[in-house]
């Protein structure tokens, strides 16, 4: 059915685009017809009833068995459900906290939202803090919303923490490359130094390492492994485990 | 636009790493970042890029009249914009404090240290000046704006050429740039500003901070110098208290900072003097970097006009013609004028009174014109209420526009006074 | 009727870009036509003003800075034009209460320059990721004193123009979104302009598209 997707994948794609649905021209008598289904990512949108739009510029990518989404270098981030971000605590008001986490507004996080949290043990959050959550209300007519457990009440790895380590900002596009399942950037950065790193998906890194140098070292890597191959990257992680830098 | 807050741990990481005398890109404390300075294709045009802070500065110039209590100099008129472009904290309009503050800086430091000689900006003493405008846009804040923009002011005063100036008796000539070639500035000395960015409490010193650095510093001390030591300007803002030691070491360090980048900048001035004399193109487009993947250039290319043409022909040929939508105007009766018919009123009766109102207006208006105009005993009856003489338009159509409604009043009144005239 | 002459000597000047030149916007462009160069900026989706936020939309304000002076009558016009063709192709209900702010410096004027706006304006859109239905471009079409159609005029061309045309074309179907005429000239030339513009847009558009395919070059 969208053969002319699959044509397309591994391309570059620029916005006005258009895909349109073929009908199936024979149908087969005797299986029976399977409805096909197609999952659109990021960057293609419907337009009516049979014609796919591309919305973003970038590259065509496909996962197995039906999605499509369109890869590209942004770096603004918009706020989607489930997904967890570090966001730094701007307001502390009643019963609510509000997050900046670089979004078109601020989310609302509840006190209440945290492991072992009750109306008399409310969480040691100030002002400025960083605070890893995950959105339960991410849409664009409504505040998003946060919290710091998940559907069990434990707190699973989300919450409060930063002592010691250093926030930076990279593009969404690198995060993502980070969070997949077999990630050849983050199985380069394990053989580097032993090091804590907490990855929000509004681009936003959080490095710990054993000392102030290797944290640096880190940091600056990440930021500029963005635009190289993967043959570069390499050497340049070779040369920072070599102590060249 | 808020610009995302500074968290506790980014504060608390950098001061740390301050004291352990390290920087987030790897520098050294007295390290200036990388500086980049390029031209644009016409004279007084810089563009300087120190590390990603990006600042382009303009210089031009227009014959004015000099102020009073200066009649024999020119004016000098320094600009700081600070573009939306630049970080998402700046607001198009607003003069914030930071603006304020850096407009004021510049102006000390290259107005008040006499660096270009304003007297040879006469032209005709009393009358004529030379007042040369020096605007500096940021496009890009990582840090540092006021050095980059120093650097950038500077340098495009010398780099910047104005026109050729010719005196005979009363007249004066402004020869263009292709008449007689235009004359560059006279420039005594070259000041430079250095930053100093302190921290806990003037124990720590780093120079040209960056937008972070700059965030969690405690004070900045900021000295103008040019390369034969001397010192233009100092200013230190923050409120830290600074050692006689410090400020001394600081004037040390800035004097040779100055010297460097004083090199850098003539470096730059010689290359593009040599290409412009080779003839090559010079701009921002030439200093476009052709071997980055997020640049691509191309050549002239020409058009495929063949059958556009054609196309143009049958759009032409195969549209309907206008209608006509400006009918000529109609005299039905003096001093009243109608263009085109109206449609009919679709007000309601109650609107039709106020309607009716407007009409007795315009009528009496027009009676009185006609009082006027009417030469020959035709005796005008005036009536006080002009009830009976009205005529109510039925509405036919459903359509409703007050545009409609005043035409139609107009069209009321014009028949009223058709039918008057008829009687 | 004025004659216009069938000119097969119409081109466009060199043209480049460049992308992601800034660090601090969320997508910037820089792009050249000739000699006439912009600088775009833009941030968004991003926190907007309560007086100025839309229900339904995103609010997209438009800044043109002059290279000299500050911002006069002809630049807010500029920015009319630019906006009104940004709001028609970005899908701005997409992000309701939110805003778009797009900055375009003009760095040197010769010829052009409300075309080479939208152009830049254009790539910076693309650039930030933000979402758009169709992608545009600017011409403009100069009728000189012999009736000749040339594109893309140099400030000297234009001076001595009789007629001055920009058109904003889309890339789907090649239609006229936005249209800003100086001068006089007749139905045939206008038709005339308007087709020789949707020409140039097809180069133009391949032109956004080798671009964007060599930015991506490294990720394939």
């Amino acid at each position: 059915m969208f053969s002319g997707l699959r044509e397309k994948v591994g391309q570059v794609l620029v916005p006005g685009d258009e895909f349109s649905l073929e009908v199936q021209e024979t149908l087969s008598l005797t299986e029976p017809l399977k409805p096909e289904k197609v999952l659109l990512g990021p960057g293609l949108k419907r337009r009516g009833d049979r014609k796919l739009l591309v919305v973003k510029s970038g590259v065509l990518r496909h996962k197995q068995p039906h999605v499509f989404w369109v890869e590209n270098h942004q770096r603004r981030y918009v706020p989607a459900k489930g997904e967890t971000i570090i966001g730094i605590i701007t307001v502390k008001s009643g019963d609510v906290f509000k997050l900046d986490f670089g979004g078109s507004e601020q989310a609302s996080l509840s006190y209440l939202a945290f492991e072992g949290a009750t109306k008399r043990n409310r969480p040691n959050v100030q002002v400025g803090d960083l605070v890893f959550a995950q959105f339960i209300v991410a849409n664009q007519h409504m505040e998003p919303e946060l919290v710091c457990v998940d559907s069990a009440g434990r707190a699973n790895g989300l919450g409060v923490f930063g002592a010691g380590g250093l926030l930076f900002s990279v593009s969404l596009g690198l995060v993502r490359r980070l969070l997949r399942p077999r990630s050849d950037v983050l199985s380069d950065l394990q053989k580097l130094f032993p090091c804590e790193l907490v990855v929000g998906m509004n681009g936003r890194l959080w490095v710990k390492a054993s000392s102030v140098q290797q944290t640096l070292i880190i940091c600056n890597l990440l930021q500029s492994c963005e635009t190289m191959t993967t043959a570069q990257r390499q050497q340049l992680f070779r040369r920072a485990a070599q102590g060249a830098l | 636009m808020k610009d995302t807050p500074l968290s506790n741990c980014e504060r608390d990481f950098l001061l740390k790493a301050i004291e352990e005398k390290k920087r987030l890109d790897g520098r050294q404390t007295y390290d200036y970042r990388k500086m980049k300075i390029t031209f644009g294709t016409d004279y007084g045009c810089c563009f300087v890029d120190l590390g990603k802070t990006r600042v382009m500065a303009q210089v031009s110039g227009e014959l004015v009249a000099p102020k009073e209590n200066r009649p024999n100099e020119g004016i000098m008129f320094f600009n700081i914009e600070l573009s939306p472009m630049a970080s998402p904290a700046f607001e198009q309009g607003r003069q914030s404090e930071l603006s304020v503050k850096l407009n004021r800086q510049l102006e000390r430091c290259l107005r008040n240290s006499k660096c270009i000689d304003t007297e040879s900006l006469c032209v005709v003493s009393g009358e004529k000046v030379w007042q040369i405008r020096v605007d500096v846009h940021m496009l890009n804040h990582d840090g540092n704006l006021m050095d980059a923009a120093s650097i950038a002011a500077i340098t495009a005063l010398c780099h910047f050429k104005r026109p050729d100036v010719g005196i005979q008796g009363d007249e004066v000539t402004v020869y263009s740039p292709e008449e007689r070639d235009p004359i560059p500035l006279s420039i005594y000395h070259m000041p430079i500003s250095v930053s100093f960015s302190f921290f806990q409490q003037g124990t720590y010193l780093l120079v040209d901070p960056c937008e972070r650095e700059e965030r969690v510093m405690d004070g900045l001390l900021m000295i103008a110098m040019n390369k034969h030591r001397e010192i233009c300007s100092i200013q230190s803002s923050g409120g830290i208290m600074l050692l006689k030691e410090q400020v001394m070491r600081c004037s040390k360090i800035a004097s040779v900072k100055v010297s460097e980048i004083t090199e850098l900048i003539s470096k730059a001035l010689e290359n593009d003097k040599r290409a412009r004399k080779a003839g090559g193109r010079c701009g921002f487009a030439e200093s476009m970097p052709q071997e980055r993947i997020t640049a691509l250039k191309t050549d002239e290319t020409s058009v495929e006009m063949t059958d556009a043409s054609e196309r143009a022909n049958d759009i032409v040929e195969n549209a309907e013609v206008p209608p006509q939508t400006v009918p000529s105007p109609v005299v039905p009766a003096p001093g009243v004028g109608q263009v085109g018919q109206g449609l009919q009123n679709t007000w309601g009766l109650e609107e039709e009174e106020d309607g009716d109102e407007e009409e007795e207006e315009q009528q009496m208006e027009e009676e009185q014109d006609e009082k006027e105009d009417s030469r020959e005993g035709d005796v005008v009856e005036i009536s006080d209420s002009e009830e009976e003489e009205v005529v109510i338009l039925h509405p036919e159509t459903q359509d409703k526009s007050s545009k409609n409604a005043a035409s139609s009043s107009n069209q009321k009144g014009a028949e009223t006074s058709k039918q008057r005239q008829k009687k | 009727m004025m004659e216009v002459c069938g000119s097969t000597n119409v081109s466009l000047r060199e043209f480049g870009c460049e992308q992601t030149l800034l660090s601090r916007p969320d997508g910037s462009a820089s792009f050249v036509q000739g000699d006439t160069s912009v600088m775009a900026a833009v941030y968004g989706p991003a926190e907007v003003k309560v007086s100025k936020e839309i229900y339904d939309r995103a609010t997209l304000e438009v800044l043109i800075q002059p290279k000299v002076g500050l911002p006069s009558v002809r630049e807010r016009s500029q920015e009319q034009c630019v906006r009104e063709t940004c709001e028609a192709s970005l899908l701005l209900t997409l992000h309701p209460r939110s805003s778009l702010t797009l900055v375009l410096q003009l760095i040197h004027d010769d010829g052009s320059r409300l075309a080479c706006f939208l152009n830049a304006a254009c790539m910076a859109l693309m650039d930030a990721g933000l979402p758009m239905s169709c992608l545009f471009c600017g011409v403009t079409c100069a009728i000189n004193t012999d009736s000749e159609i040339i594109t893309d005029p140099t400030a000297a061309q234009e001076k001595e123009s009789r007629a001055l045309m920009t058109f904003a074309i889309d890339s789907k179907e090649q239609r006229v979104m936005m249209s800003y005429t100086k001068g006089s000239f007749s139905v045939h030339e206008l038709q005339q302009c308007i087709a020789v513009s949707q020409k140039a847009s097809e180069n133009i558009f391949q032109f956004y598209r080798d671009s964007v395919s060599r930015r991506y070059s490294k990720n394939l």
